[in-house]
């Protein structure tokens, strides 16, 4: 359990990163994360996964999250230029302390117009683990994992941030 | 002339040596066609050894759009079964991997043993005499392997799996024989890609040259590849690109590459002594050194297996539109070291959230869309034409940007859709 206050904040930080995501603002969306963050995507639902074994869709140390947000930024990730339009719904936030860390979770539904061939919509769901820790007073991003609904189904292109 | 004598589809009209028409990619009959001729007659992919290593693990597959299931005998051999009950149709098996000893249908309780024969029949008393024997699972009429690469055919009749691959079994070794234990082990799972294309633009742009400065100009400008030698100027190029035969085609990196280990993102020290030591206590230095400096192949087996290379990709036809790519890292037994280093490969190289591919498969969904299109009905094929050499084996060779390797498709391509 959390006080009220740090689960507002929580509530507010998990929003305000998931409209950075929606909105394809890629720089202030990074600065979100610490130094050592981990941004992981399975490629399947199965918890016992580890991704020292198995395949994931993402599975970014912080340096490859600079080169994933880099790309974005060139003009040419032509599977995302121009930038899905999105929005997404985060919701049943729970958080719970783990030592100087927040471990919060919640799930999320993502609807994404995909503009850069046939203007199709995407339905994207799942639940969301985030590592949350406080850096000079503000929360940062030590670790967001993403496990999709239909993480093992085939999936089309994933280029945007979720 | 009423709908149903539609007149034959010309295949030969429409793959010309230089210049492919565009119905090939959009029209449906074309697509039920290719479902018979190449992934029904012909040998597919299905999978390897590696994915079901005990009695009774199974992995479901299709064969073009047939549902299977390749399942490990109590004999230690694999089985290519159709994934329906011979009852009522039922598809058995829903998962994409499982272990069982008896497959079971949920309609009403037929069983099949791992090699398909049929086992029970609930009240049995309403059948007469039923011979259960006639009612084992159908089953791809032929399936054999190649070090592990496990194809079948649906057809009892045709080349054999070694005509078939023909000399292409050696860019199969480059791979394999990188391996210590001179095996490879596909067992990190498969991620699964969305394509809004045609299946042929998979095949094709994994041959394709000439598009990397092009389509993935994002990565390059980002960081250091082991590709950014074939994005320069035209002339320093030195990779190649090669016809093997039979559609199975190769772009061979390894020309341009300077340093053992590109191949593996320059991996070099302490994670790969061991693994050195190993292959040169098999080989001798000389052979191990062309390993290293080589890497695995990029090749395309006909119609359906990419040697991706640290990768192996499956191409699956879903409908004339749509397609999904298949991919997982390719692990090398006897170096587990490495293995790390390959998942985190594959998922830089391949898959939907990758660096490379969302951005191959987002022109190949525009490809899609602009084919449909009859103003203009051709697409060009010609690219090399002017330069192509077949070297002292047969083989035509040509500038990496060259459209060689997709002519070669095409050229098999016509073969299957014409034959008698």
């Amino acid at each position: 359990m959390v006080s009220d206050t740090e689960y507002r904040a929580v509530v507010e930080f998990l929003y305000h990163e998931a409209r950075l995501a929606d909105e394809a603002r890629y720089a202030e969306w990074l600065a979100l994360w610490t130094d050592d963050g981990v941004y992981w995507v399975p490629a399947t639902t199965d918890p016992d996964a580890t991704p020292d074994t198995h395949l994931s869709h993402v599975y970014d140390n912080r340096a490859r999250l600079d080169t994933r947000i880099t790309l974005l930024q060139t003009g040419t990730r032509y599977s995302q230029e121009p930038a899905s339009l999105m929005r997404r719904l985060v919701s049943n936030v729970e958080v719970a302390a783990a030592g100087s860390e927040l471990i919060v979770e919640s799930n999320f539904i993502l609807a994404e117009l995909s503009v850069q061939a046939k203007h199709e919509m995407h339905w994207w769901a799942g639940r969301t683990t985030h590592r949350l820790r406080r850096v000079n007073g503000e929360l940062r991003m030590a670790g967001k994992k993403v496990v999709l609904v239909n993480a093992a189904e085939p999936l089309p292109n994933l280029s945007f941030l979720i | 002339m009423s709908s149903a004598e539609s007149p034959a589809i010309d295949y030969k009209a429409l793959v010309q040596d230089d210049r492919i028409h565009a119905s090939l990619y959009t029209d449906p009959r074309i697509f039920a066609d290719e479902m018979d001729r190449i992934f029904h007659a012909g040998w597919v992919f299905v999978g390897h050894d590696s994915e079901i290593p005990r009695a009774g693990d199974y992995v479901t597959r299709t064969l073009g759009r047939e549902p299977v299931i390749m399942v490990r005998g109590k004999d230690g051999g694999i089985a290519v079964l159709v994934n329906r009950c011979m009852h009522r149709g039922t598809m058995l098996c829903p998962a994409d991997r499982g272990s069982v000893r008896t497959f079971a249908c949920p309609y009403h309780g037929w069983t099949y043993d791992l090699s398909g024969e049929l086992l029970g029949v609930p009240y049995p008393g309403g059948y007469g005499s039923f011979d259960k024997r006639a009612h084992g699972l159908a089953r791809a009429a032929r399936v054999a392997s190649y070090r592990g690469f496990v194809f079948a055919s649906l057809s009892p009749a045709g080349p054999t799996l070694a005509e078939h691959l023909g000399a292409a079994t050696r860019l199969i070794d480059r791979s394999c024989d990188l391996a210590p234990d001179r095996e490879v082990a596909l067992t990190a799972g498969w991620v699964k890609h969305r394509c809004a294309a045609n299946w042929k633009m998979l095949p094709e742009n994994d041959s394709d040259g000439y598009h990397l400065g092009f389509v993935h100009s994002a990565l390059f400008k980002s960081i250091r590849t082991q590709y950014q030698r074939v994005v320069g100027d035209e002339r320093s190029i030195k990779a190649v690109i090669r016809d093997w035969g039979r559609g199975h085609i190769e772009i061979d990196w390894s020309p341009g590459y300077q340093a053992p280990f590109e191949w593996l993102g320059n991996a070099a020290g302490a994670v790969v002594a061991d693994y050195v030591a190993a292959l040169e206590r098999r080989d001798g230095p000389e052979t191990t050194h062309r390993r290293i400096m080589e890497g695995p192949a990029h090749a395309l087996i006909f119609p359906n297996l990419f040697l991706g290379e640290t990768n192996i990709a499956i191409v699956e036809p879903v409908s004339v539109g749509e397609c999904v790519h298949w991919h997982t890292p390719m692990f090398l037994r006897g170096a587990p070291q490495f293995n790390g280093r390959l998942l985190r490969m594959a998922e830089a190289g391949m898959g939907p959230a990758s660096f490379l591919m969302p951005e191959d498969l987002i022109v190949a969904s525009r490809n899609q869309a602009g084919l449909h299109a009859r103003t203009a009905e051709w697409l060009l094929l010609g690219r090399g034409l002017n330069r192509e050499y077949m070297d002292d084996q047969g083989r035509i060779v040509s500038h990496v940007t060259d459209e060689t390797t997709n002519r070669a498709l095409w050229q098999h391509y016509r073969a299957v859709m014409t034959a008698a």
